[in-house]
């Protein structure tokens, strides 16, 4: 490993800490903000304020908001992630892993099929230039990238459910295989594994038609298929070269989108992964469990922005001296 | 062109992991599941579609907690009052029953209850017997400011000693007594028709000290295998997915539980949709669905089931201040809605029209009570004489939900109003916490709230909201006369007289019209036509013993 | 939800104004091209005209035509309390102009462009401190911080809009639902910039070394001249799509973010209330137009919005045909 790449890593890996730490204060801050506690939400309208007002102190709601950062970010440190008050008296993580091993299944098949069809349609759609099929396919998939989520789910459960009669209308299957809960592999994962591919086609799919257009169009390949070398052979070497690591990027921002994309889809089918809980945790207040969602998402957020710098380190050095890419 | 090798390679890959995922799935699915291709979306074979001998499937609603002294919703309380019990709970018909106790005294003018206890009713692990002394422990638990429980001062605060223990001041209730581990002696600060109600409510449940010790409200870890005393044990608690529950083949009480198993489903898709596909035996039914089950044609006409909830659904006006402390205005905005619309043709018929504060089914309820009408020639003189529409310039109702489309109900009521009075009034949504800190606080000019019995009496309704003292009267009204009546039913012993106490309150309450009640809410199913005996139920009440499933 | 305005494909900056004519004459040869505008242009100045073209108000309520068919009075059909489709759209399809055109003005051009123009250009602390806060701003799940955001500070501003009310003696501010529009475009600004930025910056630092901006140094031509009259012209193409792009993502952003209850607050019209009404699966069975009609709007506009980026990325790249 070159030398510069080692400390271009390390720096990377120091700003870590300290993004998150911005990011858990201004979360945890505007949780503190909020004008109502879970408390006074859980307690309804019966409970004395006295009531409310002591259980407030007791959990250490009054504390000036940096202390009770500090208190739970200590706590955070030894592995206490908090008490959950949606599931109230439940610990955090207890909560929390559960929910997004099942949204990681779905999204992780997602991420796998978007690229395993955009990949090939994008390449076929450059090589079609020119011709009605290069527009269309790539056409097709635009129609879809412009069909949110919101509108495509409804319609899909109706389709797939209500019509036809063979999908579920929505839940998670709690189907165990080898004693692992891999609810993946039923009928339940098929809805939102649809939903969410389709949409993301386009965007891999449009980038490797640019990519392999650029390479195509490169004179070295000119040349080489006037001096009658394969063309083939030196495009997919190029495109490789070329195509493949930006896609890199578009990964990063794909897993990003699915966070996002995973609270419509599992509001709308009644998944109960990880973004379902980050909204029904934001309804009733229960600020631990959000910040657990909030760190734990971000925290795998910036080690695949840096794991995709270094990749982009390794292969263009030049890179190293600007900064960041992506 | 050559450069086809490129596309011939990708598509290989992608095609590969293609049948390498589609290939896992089909193995999994089909080594996992068992019989399957029915074809009906039904036996989709990894639980959900099929069926086990003696259980019943049903929604459930996503509980806060499990923990009998922390419960303050009705969604906990569904689950908590099936897998715990009390001294007394309710029956189908709403009677007061004898539970763990097996039967009670009450003496010294109304003010001591003594309970006698059976001695065959276990904890769900077979341990041993409930003694008083177990009550006396769950009792003060919930009341130990420790504990962390929001509602443990509001349902057992008669107690003697209740309030000072709750704030610190003693170290136990000086009410509770132990006799001996049969006898358990309450005693309360003044007679009360109701409290033997409010012990029918979660608060006043028996838990295993032996397991829940001391934890809080915020230590919940033990309610995922609870040792409760109720007709059904826990089986499965998968947070925020199901739970599943077995019967009590102990159970103490007649009839004992003939489900061998309840699964709710409390994460899944859509419960009409699930009905439909044999996923579920069980499913509540709303506004979009009831009019395709109604038509005569429909195969699911037969399995509706509806029956009266306990509860009144009212757009409150702040009579503190002007202009809504004026009767004739707040008179003026109740005729000009047209209650019988809202209720029929508008809802459906899930509702039915509210003519009074009291809900049909309850105790005390007025059948003779005049009808609301829809009069809005009268409505516009009234308003005339309050001022004119120019009054309500700017006016809003407060509603509770940020986002959520303000309820149609809402919307069609100003409709009314601006149809027929002139009067343009907006809809300001809140936060429900904020919006309970508002209304508290008397910071509105009207909103719009539900009131759901916790337990059937006209006390909770009438003395809670409309007393002028009652820190639940949001609307802050007061009315001498009113209080007066309240406070001799509280204090009158016979039944009768006490009931017609309320209902003359209650005909003093509408006329003076501090809120306007729109409908009391009904209860609509869809029951499957093999799950006989589920009874519709108007409020929370352990009903799920009394349902057998025959197939 | 993603919204970020970077442009994948690579544009190469090609300046003059001339060509920019071309540019335009290009596009308009190509039918997608003009019927994606049409169909932008169509629904913006619809949106724009809500209050003289709609046919009715966004709340107008009609309990004799509820769930009506299509016909001369609702040509879309009413909805449950009988309010006209059409008109709900037109006037949800002003929320999304404003949100948009704000989001992108705000966010895109003021945040964005002149982020990326300052990293690009000063390079050194000033680079690394912007790059390190769009990291930052970057690494947290956009959507979950819009939720808190919502969640906590919209009774916040919504009580300080009062005290303003109180104040000036406007009392439509918080009943025109400013607030909520604001904080919407707003929240999709302070997370929408980065990716403008990114783009900008990465163009300028190329731009940096061409001949021309160093020859405008040399003739001692000061830091905003070489930004605005150098720089920024060579950029306008990359903007042109990437903001033709990020219309499309904050169309849908402020959709979504709205379906979810965090958007712009009912009564206010929204595509994403629409949506939310529809969507339920019942009401897809016994009263579709309730989601076709907010859908068609929706998926027409941004596709629009995408075929126009795609239609621009290919006319401005240099080695197209």
């Amino acid at each position: 490993m070159p030398a510069g790449l080692a400390t271009y890593i390390i720096r990377r890996l120091l700003l870590l800490p300290v993004i998150l730490l911005i990011v858990s204060f201004a979360t945890f801050a505007l949780g503190r903000f909020a004008p109502v506690d879970y408390v006074e939400i859980q307690a309804g309208p019966r409970a004395s304020d006295e009531t409310i007002e002591r259980i407030r102190e007791e959990r250490g709601l009054n504390d000036p908001v940096p202390v009770q950062y500090v208190r739970y970010m200590g706590n955070v440190l030894t592995g206490d992630l908090g008490v959950s008050t949606r599931y109230q008296g439940f610990p955090v993580a207890d909560v929390i892993f559960p929910r997004m091993w099942i949204s990681l299944q779905y999204n992780a098949v997602v991420l796998v099929l978007t690229f395993a069809i955009g990949l090939p349609v994008g390449t076929w759609a450059a090589l079609r230039r020119g011709t009605w099929q290069d527009p269309l396919s790539i056409g097709v998939f635009l129609l879809f990238a412009s069909v949110p989520v919101l509108i495509s789910v409804p319609l899909l459960q109706w389709l797939f459910a209500v019509k036809l009669g063979v999908l579920p209308s929505g839940g998670w299957s709690e189907a165990e295989y080898l004693g692992v809960e891999l609810g993946i592999f039923s009928k339940h994962a098929v809805l939102p594994i649809v939903a969410l591919t389709l949409p993301g086609v386009a965007g891999i799919a449009r980038y490797m038609r640019g990519q392999v257009l650029e390479v195509m169009d490169q004179d070295f390949v000119r040349t080489a298929n006037a001096k009658g070398l394969k063309a083939g052979v030196v495009v997919t070497r190029h495109v490789a070269r070329n195509a493949l690591l930006p896609i890199v990027t578009i990964l990063g921002f794909e897993l990003a989108a699915l966070i996002g994309g995973s609270i419509f889809i599992e509001t709308l089918l009644g998944i109960p992964g990880i973004g379902l809980l980050a909204f029904e945790s934001i309804g009733s207040r229960d600020y631990d469990t959000f910040m657990a969602i909030v760190l734990v998402g971000s925290t795998i957020f910036v080690l695949t922005m840096l794991l995709i710098d270094i990749a982009y380190g390794f292969i263009d050095p030049r890179i190293r001296v600007e900064g960041s890419i992506s | 062109m050559e450069s086809r090798r490129l596309v011939l390679t990708l598509t290989g890959i992608a095609v590969a992991l293609i049948v390498v995922l589609g290939g896992l799935t089909v193995i999994l699915v089909a080594g996992g599941g068992g019989d399957d291709g029915d074809g009906d979306g039904a036996g989709d074979g990894d639980g959900l579609g099929e069926r086990i001998e003696g259980e019943l499937r049903l929604f459930g609603p996503d509980p806060l907690t499990l923990d009998p002294a922390c419960a303050s919703d009705a969604a906990s309380a569904e689950y908590i009052v099936e897998i715990f019990s009390g001294l007394v709970s309710f029956d189908l018909d709403l009677n007061v029953i004898p539970d763990i106790a097996e039967d009670w005294e009450v003496s010294d003018g109304g003010t001591v209850y003594t309970f006698n206890l059976r001695s065959n009713v276990l904890f769900h692990d077979n341990s041993r017997p409930v003694a008083a002394d177990d009550f006396k422990y769950s009792l003060e638990r919930a009341l130990n400011p420790d504990t962390q429980s929001t509602v443990g001062e509001v349902y057992l605060d008669d107690i003697v000693g209740a309030l000072e223990f709750a704030d610190g001041e003693a170290e136990e209730v000086s009410g509770i007594r132990v006799i001996n581990p049969q006898t358990l002696e309450l005693t309360i600060t003044e007679p009360s028709a109701v409290f033997i109600e409010k012990l029918t409510y979660p608060t006043a449940y028996v838990v295993d000290e032996r397991e829940v010790g001391d934890s809080t409200c915020f230590e919940s870890n033990w309610t995922l295998t609870p040792n409760g005393t109720g007709p059904f044990k826990m089986e499965e608690w998968s947070l925020g997915r199901k739970i599943v529950l077995e019967a009590n083949p102990r159970f103490h009480l007649e009839p004992a539980p003939s489900l061998e198993r309840v699964t709710y489903i409390i994460s899944g898709g859509n419960s009409f949709v699930m009905y439909e596909n044999d996923e579920v035996d069980i499913t509540g039914i709303g506004i979009n669905n009831i009019e395709s089950v109604r038509d005569p044609n429909s195969d699911l006409n037969a399995d509706l089931k509806e029956g009266p909830t306990l509860d009144v659904f009212y757009i409150g006006f702040n009579a503190r201040e002007a202009p809504f402390d004026d009767a004739n205005l707040r008179n003026a905005l109740s005729l000009a809605i047209d209650r019988e619309f809202l209720a029929g043709e508008f809802l459906l018929d899930l509702v039915q029209p509210a003519n009074g504060i009291l809900p049909p089914g309850m105790d005390g309820y007025n059948e003779a009570l005049a009808e609301i009408p829809y009069d809005p020639d009268t409505a516009r003189d009234l308003l005339e004489e309050a001022g004119g529409p120019g009054i309500l310039d700017g006016a809003t109702i407060l509603t509770s939900g940020q986002g959520a489309t303000p309820s149609d109900i809402l919307q069609a009521v100003i409709a009314m109003w601006e149809q027929e009075l002139s009067v343009t009034v907006t809809i300001e949504q809140e936060d429900f916490g904020l919006f309970l800190r508002d209304i508290d606080d008397g910071n509105f000019e009207m909103f719009s709230l539900g009131w759901i019995a916790d337990y059937p009496d006209p006390q909770n309704f009438l003395d809670i909201k409309l007393h002028s003292e009652s820190a639940n009267n949001e609307a802050g009204y007061s009315n001498a006369a009113v209080d007066a009546l309240l406070d001799r039913a509280d204090r009158e012993v016979d039944e009768a007289a006490r009931l017609e106490l309320y209902q003359q309150a209650e005909e003093l309450i509408v006329e003076d019209m501090p809120w306007a009640p729109l409908y009391h809410g009904k209860a609509s199913y869809l029951v499957k036509p093999y799950v006989e005996g589920f009874v519709v139920p108007p409020f929370v009440i352990p009903n799920l013993r009394y349902v057998t499933i025959n197939r | 939800m993603s919204y970020d305005g970077a442009s994948p494909v690579a544009i190469e900056a090609a300046p003059q104004q001339s060509q920019r004519y071309r540019v335009l004459r290009r596009l308009m040869r190509r039918p997608v091209a003009v019927v994606a505008i049409m169909i932008i242009v169509v629904i913006y100045s619809a949106g724009l005209l809500a209050p003289w073209v709609a046919p009715h108000g966004f709340n107008e309520a009609d309990f004799q035509n509820r769930f009506a068919e299509p016909s001369l009075e609702h040509p879309l059909g009413t909805d449950r309390l009988g309010r006209d489709l059409l008109s709900r759209s037109i006037w949800s399809a002003q929320t999304t102009v404003i949100v948009t055109v704000a989001a992108v003005l705000t966010g895109g051009l003021f945040l964005g462009v002149t982020a990326g123009l300052a990293a690009g250009y000063a390079g050194g602390r000033t680079d690394s401190i912007i790059m390190r806060a769009a990291d930052t701003f970057a690494s947290v799940p956009t959507i979950l911080l819009l939720l808190i955001i919502t969640a906590t500070l919209l009774p916040r501003i919504q009580n300080g809009a009062r005290d303003l009310e109180d104040l000036t003696g406007f009392d439509w501010i918080v009943s025109s639902g400013a607030p909520s529009y604001f904080l919407v475009f707003g929240a999709l600004a302070i997370f929408g910039w980065t990716g403008i930025a990114r783009v900008v910056r990465s163009q300028v630092l190329a731009l940096r070394q061409e001949p021309y901006v160093i020859a405008a140094r040399a003739a001692g031509a000061g830091t905003p001249r070489i930004l605005f009259l150098h720089l920024l012209p060579n950029l306008t193409n990359l903007l042109l799509v990437s903001f033709t792009l990020s219309f499309g993502a904050l169309a849908t952003a402020e959709v979504g973010l709205t379906f979810l209850g965090i958007g712009v607050q009912p009564p206010h019209p929204s595509f994403g209330l629409m949506v939310s009404d529809g969507a339920i699966l019942s009401n897809v069975r016994e009263h579709t137009t309730l989601i076709l009609v907010p859908a068609g709007f929706i998926v027409a506009l941004v596709m629009s919005f995408n075929l126009l980026g795609d239609q621009l990325t290919d006319v401005l790249s240099p080695r197209r045909r």
